[in-house]
């Protein structure tokens, strides 16, 4: 496509803005349906068990109860996989049953009716205390599992006492683990290294607490289930809900107009989206299951945390040599992880060493269950390279930016252990802008005490893989005129449902105002459409609308050399006609050339079409046939190698020493995500990101009593979200805005990254303040600084997790 | 380590729910004959909204977050935490910020309530306010949105022209996990119309 | 385990003559629940963790509120809400103490209905007793947060007994440091206490947080003049800066003889069941000037006799690094 893009590249009101600010946006639980119910969920009081009695009598016999579901009535799941009830609860929190009745207030009141016996078995909250020779496993089947292509299944994992101290101690592991990938040379790489640095590290986990507490009402009309959802995803959400409520996916509708956050914890079904529908069928009326904060805190997902040991080799001109790296990820109690080894592939990308190896453990505990968190292991292992990168810089004398770019990212760079190229990559050009507009080279030379106050400057890098291909596209152009966009990505909050909705616009040169995006409810005939997450909705969606404009265009030329003669080669567009080059006078309306779609019928009408396209988009095709021209598509452009999004980040805080806190001062982000498609999008993401960064690095962790499995943080208070009075209340961001070759548009993905250099950038600037010391751990909270500060023991075991 | 943790919670509530049943069959009885205990509260309340008198059944521990979303329909307040934690119930008790998911819906009988819902002018206009979240993208999932919206609301009305630092005061008891604050901070300055 | 949100009826009384209330609290006694702002009610009775008959709301109780000058200094009505005290000209000129600590409770929002009352008889947050465990404090006989392995970051270094729960209230550190006194109503009539007497720790009472008996309300506070307008030091140190309770907090009031500490009162919030008073620094700095040396003198002071838990001997530290900034000038 030209640089001159009439609506890429600027910004826009999304349609859905207004809703927002309005109050008039619905979320699922502002849907009512006639006849409705409210249902509740009794969880586990039990980190690990087994039911073994039930009795809801009393609850039964009140009046206003409809109904009871037990995990009888809902499909078994084999573990560790996560049941929508289960009578083998595996953490504190985990649903059991669920009551439904006439108001939420009388659920309430027969809940506490209900008595649940349950049969204790042994719980975990630490892995390494799992790890550990006679330690209790957080599974009967084992205390491990591995999930790869070859197979899956749980394993039981043990370490002397000796060996979990060494690694405590910060030693190498020595003890078993279930996966590994390594390329280059490693014992080479590291004996020609001028520097090596070993370092272990712990990532604590953390609860998604998106705002919106996930609801899901559903009903079923003629064999059709109806959910009113909390979904990241719209037409991605699909196929596993369907699967869930046991019917096939042309069998269930989905709506979830908007979202109240999801961060990852929403990007496929999960169990409770699915619970109202087998409760609906059962009680025979519409069943809204709302939760509350505390159970959004039990099964809204969590990050997976990390305990390693890293080792790094450093050659005297800041090349790093090589790159070893041992992670025991913390799965919970669903074995839902796989950071680890993504922490291990944003090694090679963002560092590049020579040689490298990954070694991997997955452990389960019996915590609050863990999934996708924005930069899913990426994000960790960024939070844990940041000061390792400076204190290399340090001993080698080398500036902690210069180091950055030495080793930075670019088109050359091959990385993950199959050594695949990228697609573009500019990681040199994003750290030089930051550093410019940051002044860094000014900034380093300024005093750096104050009194008991340490000005310290971070610089941070972020990395995820930003793109994905082969969903399809959907427009269509209607006699009226106008363009519409069907769009099967959720709605998020990052507006890239429109944003890249919008692409389509671009192929066809409409004016923003005659489009019309079509989303949020299956009925409004969706594509197949990308997850919303991942940071692919950019990439992957700037491309489906793009292919699928490129064949209403296609259509459009042809119709009109049918019509007035000629070869569809004579024709080209202008946004309301398509016109005769050379004489531009000959031409059609836009509406006209719909209109003769549906006589023409065949695949102008989408009568006929492709027969790659998923069997979602066929249906949503065939239910809009014959009411306009229909451009429809797979996303089958070229792709090959990693789709990288990339963010840098700058900034100074100012830690006082005698309380452990700190002020931000100033964050400077970069994203480096190939073309700006929507300017205050990305703005928006790259100052969201950096918040999350900010929460990740000094305020949020899971916190669990070992003695009883009892979470201490279920609320938004001891959660600990970072506030307006804990982040700068100005951030600043920009793009390095240089196309990828591999989108039509050039635009990668951002989302992720743009939390992983912030969180980099702290952890950098806290170390800077500090002398270069090294805490190895996320959050770095303000007990942590005093104690380090007036030489006194951490309160914490080495590596120890879910902890103060 | 005995995972047998007893739940004091679970045993109490059996015994206050019938406890609170009696006490409730109690107050109606009372009401009806006309002699309920002196302070007690009359279920059907009129209650200022929006500028406009809602005559509303509330029971004496509704909250007005629940009398809102689930009696007058205005679903544009959210409950995020239902708690005090978040900020996304937030609505204005005589031009002050609540969290309405902490407010007895008995205690505003007296006083004035304005929610998302009683911003826009009669014709739709939007309120200055909303129109400048749309202008700086302020939103991203929007949840939160209708709180920070009244939280900036009841600021811009005492002090019209604010300066950066006193909006992110005066917003900082809403919680925004998509971390929009600054977007939300620069739709508070252009409302004010000042730059950002 | 049932997870409640929503309010379970429960009767609510609205009385508008502070002898109505009085009356109403002695009927009810413990089955009554006095109603400031609410902040610290509603958690409780969603959770049904707590289980009172009634609400008395004390709000439109035009008795309870307002802020008065009176001979001997001023008087805060009980129900006054924090936000009228943080924007009161006259406590921000004479007891700047209580309107720095108040303006850090909570957040805006909390602030705008929360009253001074409610804040100082909130309970304790300790998260074992919040989440409805039977522990000493909910009447059982274990304490949860002082197990070998318990999570007991922000609990007691000093004056545990049994519980080791601390006082979240950041104007009763503030109040304390103002000698300010507690006025106490009942049907029987009044009682004034000073606040060192009004908050109680676990030795006292193990299930209460202040000494206010079934059926009293706590009607005013009065701070005596002898702080007015004198030095004061304040500072909170929490995780987050809106929301969280002081992990450490100090308020400080100091009577000075020219460049000299005449008298001095120095509260820590945050570590112990009750503010903390440190009277061992009171006497160790009368006479000596604010510097840099008088604050490396005294600050060892702050942590004796303190005994941390687990994951809390930060808060030693923390204390000496407060009293030496408050010491510095």
């Amino acid at each position: 496509m030209s640089n001159e893009y009439k609506l890429i590249g600027k910004d826009f009101v999304p349609p859905d803005i207004t809703g927002k600010v309005t109050g008039k946006a619905k979320y699922a639980e502002d849907f009512r349906a006639d006849g409705m119910v409210f249902a509740r969920m009794y969880t586990s009081p039990m980190a690990h068990g087994k039911v073994t009695s039930i009795n809801t009598e009393q609850a039964e016999a009140m009046e206003g109860v409809v109904g009871i579901l037990t995990a009888e009535d809902v499909p078994e799941v084999t573990a560790p996989d996560a049941a929508i009830l289960t009578n083998t609860p595996a953490y504190i929190g985990d649903p059991i049953l669920a009551i439904a009745a006439e108001t939420e207030q009388i659920c309430e009141d027969a809940m506490a009716t209900i008595e649940v016996e349950i049969e204790p078995l042994p719980f975990v909250t630490d892995p390494l205390d799992s790890l550990v020779d006679g330690g209790p496993n957080a599974r009967t089947e084992g205390n491990a599992y591995a999930r790869s292509r070859e197979g899956s299944g749980f394993q039981t994992i043990k370490w002397s006492q000796q060996q979990v101290d060494d690694f405590r101690a910060g030693k190498e592991p020595t003890g078993d683990f279930v996966s590994e990938w390594s390329y280059g040379d490693l014992d080479n790489s590291f004996a020609e290294a001028e520097l090596v640095i070993e370092e272990p590290f712990v990532t604590i986990g953390y609860a998604h607490m998106s705002m919106e507490p996930r609801t899901a009402m559903a009903y079923w009309q003629n064999g059709t289930c109806y959910v009113h959802g909390s979904s990241q995803s719209q037409s991605y959400f699909m196929p596993g809900l369907a699967r869930m409520l046991g019917v096939e996916t042309k069998d269930v509708v989905l709506i979830s107009e908007n979202t109240g956050g999801g961060f990852g914890s929403k990007i496929g079904a999960y169990p409770i989206a699915a619970l109202p529908g087998y409760f609906s069928k059962k009680i025979g009326r519409p069943v809204q299951l709302r939760v509350t904060r505390e159970q959004e805190y039990y099964m809204g997902s969590a990050r997976v945390g990390f305990q390693g040991w890293i080792k790094m080799g450093f050659g005297a001109d800041g090349k790093i040599t090589a790159s070893d790296v041992f992670i025991i990820e913390d799965i919970g109690p669903n074995a839902t992880g796989g950071d680890a080894s993504s922490a291990g592939g944003a090694i090679s990308m963002v560092y590049d060493p020579s040689a490298m190896r990954f070694r991997g453990l997955p452990v389960l505990t019996n915590t609050t269950p863990r999934g996708a968190q924005r930069g899913p292991g990426q994000n960790q292992i960024a939070a844990v390279m940041a000061p390792i990168m400076d204190k290399a810089a340090k001993v080698l004398g080398i500036d902690r930016v210069e180091i950055r770019k030495i080793n930075s990212t670019n088109n050359d760079t091959i990385v993950y252990a199959d050594r695949r190229p990228v697609t573009s990559a500019y990681m040199d050009e994003a750290l030089q802008q930051g550093a410019d507009m940051f002044d860094w080279q000014n900034r380093k030379n300024q005093p750096k005490k104050k009194g008991k106050k340490v000005r310290g400057l971070g610089v941070g890098q972020g990395y995820h893989s930003a793109g994905a291909t082969g969903f399809d596209g959907l427009v269509r152009l209607t006699p009226d005129g106008k363009l519409h966009i069907h769009s099967g990505v959720g709605n998020l909050g990052t507006y890239s449902f429109a944003s890249t909705s919008r692409a389509a616009a671009e192929v066809l040169k409409c004016d923003w105002e005659r489009c019309e995006i079509h989303r949020g409810n299956t009925e409004n005939h969706l594509p197949w459409s990308s997850y919303q997450a991942g940071s692919v909705t950019i990439f992957s969606h700037t491309r489906t609308n793009y292919v699928a404009a490129m064949d209403a265009l296609d259509k459009m030329k042809r119709i009109a050399a049918q019509t007035m003669g000629g070869e569809p080669g004579d024709y080209d567009i202008d946004g309301q006609r398509v016109f005769l080059i050379e004489d531009p006078a000959q031409g059609m309306s836009y509406g006209a050339i719909a209109a003769r779609a549906i006589q023409l019928g065949g695949d102008y009408s989408g009568a006929v079409y492709p027969d790659d396209i998923h069997e979602i988009t066929q249906r949503a095709v065939q239910n809009i046939a014959g009411s306009g021209l229909i451009g429809v598509a797979k996303d089958n452009l070229h792709q090959e190698g990693v789709i990288p999004g990339l963010a840098v980040a700058f900034c100074e805080i100012e830690l006082d020493l005698e309380t452990g806190k700190y002020d931000i001062l100033d964050y400077v982000g970069i994203a480096e995500c190939g073309t700006v498609i929507h300017p205050k999008g990305l703005a928006q993401q790259m100052k969201g990101g950096a918040v999350w960064g900010m929460g990740m690095a000094g305020l949020e962790r899971h916190v669990y009593d070992p003695q009883n499995g009892l979470p201490a943080n279920i609320g938004y208070h001891q959660c600990g979200i970072p506030t307006y009075l804990d982040v700068p209340s100005v951030t600043k961001t920009d793009a390095v805005n240089i196309a990828d070759p591999q989108n039509p548009f050039g635009a990668r993905g951002i989302g992720e990254p743009a939390m992983g250099c912030s969180v980099a950038a702290l952890q950098s600037a806290i170390s800077d303040a500090l002398d270069g010391h090294i805490f190895g751990r996320t959050p770095i909270s303000p007990d942590m600084v005093v104690n380090h500060v007036m030489g006194r023991d951490q309160s914490f075991l080495p590596l120890q997790t879910n902890n103060f | 380590m005995n995972p047998q943790l007893s739940r004091r919670r679970f045993i109490k509530a059996v015994i206050a729910s019938s406890v609170a049943a009696a006490s409730t069959s109690g107050i109606n009885q009372a009401a009806a004959q006309g002699n309920r205990p002196r302070g007690s509260v009359e279920r059907l309340i009129s209650i200022n909204i929006n500028g406009q008198t809602r005559r509303v059944d509330v029971a004496p521990q509704e909250t007005l977050a629940y009398t809102l979303r689930y009696k007058l329909g205005l679903t544009g307040t959210k409950i995020g935490c239902n708690r005090g934690e978040c900020g996304a119930c937030t609505v204005l008790i005589n031009g002050v910020t609540n969290y309405s998911c902490s407010t007895l819906t008995h205690s505003v009988r007296t006083r004035t309530v304005r929610t998302v819902e009683g911003l826009q002018a009669p014709d739709g206009t939007l309120h200055p306010v909303q129109q400048a979240f749309i202008d700086e993208l302020s939103p991203q999932c929007g949840f939160c949105t209708p709180g920070q919206v009244m939280s900036a609301v009841a600021l811009l009305e005492e002090t019209p022209q604010p300066t950066r630092e006193e909006a992110r005061q005066a917003l900082s008891g809403n919680l925004c996990r998509c971390g929009a604050y600054d977007h939300y901070l620069n739709g508070v300055m252009r409302a004010s119309g000042q730059n950002s | 385990m049932a997870s409640f949100d929503v309010m379970p009826e429960v009767q609510l009384f609205q009385p508008a003559e502070l002898d109505d209330a009085l009356k109403l609290a002695d009927e009810l006694g413990s089955d009554g629940w006095l109603l400031g702002g609410g902040q610290d009610t509603y958690g409780w009775l969603k959770d049904r963790a707590k289980q009172p008959r009634a609400m008395i709301d004390l709000n439109g109780i035009e008795a309870l509120q307002g802020i008065r000058k009176t001979d001997d200094g001023m008087e805060i009505g009980a129900a006054t809400i924090l936000r009228d005290i943080i924007r009161n000209e006259d406590i921000n000129r004479d007891y700047s103490l209580l309107s720095q600590a108040a303006s850090r409770v909570a957040s805006p929002q909390i602030r705008n209905v929360g009253t001074l009352g409610g804040n100082l008889s909130q309970d304790t947050r300790c998260w074992y007793y919040r989440r409805g465990l039977d522990c000493y404090r909910a009447g059982g006989n274990i304490c949860y947060a002082d197990g070998p392995q318990s999570m007991n970051r922000e609990h007691a270094v000093i004056g545990a007994s049994r519980c080791v729960a601390v006082s979240p209230s950041d104007t009763a550190t503030a109040l304390l440091a103002l000698d300010a006194t507690m006025v106490a109503e009942n049907t029987e009539g009044q009682r004034v206490l000073a606040a060192e007497d009004f908050f109680v720790g676990p030795n006292t009472h193990i299930t209460q947080m202040t000494a206010l008996k079934p059926g009293e309300i706590l009607s005013a506070i009065r701070i005596p003049k002898k702080w007015a307008s004198q030095r004061f030091y304040w500072e909170k140190v929490a995780d987050r800066d809106v929301w969280d309770f002081a992990l450490v907090s100090i308020a400080v009031s100091m009577a000075m003889d020219g460049n000299k500490i005449a008298d001095s009162r120095f509260v820590c919030g945050g570590v112990a069941c009750t503010p903390h008073r440190l009277t061992n620094v009171e006497q160790a700095v009368r006479g000596r000037t604010l510097s840099n040396e008088s604050a490396d003198a005294v600050a060892p002071l702050a942590s004796e006799g303190c005994k941390p838990l687990n994951y809390n001997h930060f808060k030693l530290p923390l204390m000496e690094n407060l009293v030496r900034r408050a010491m510095r000038g």
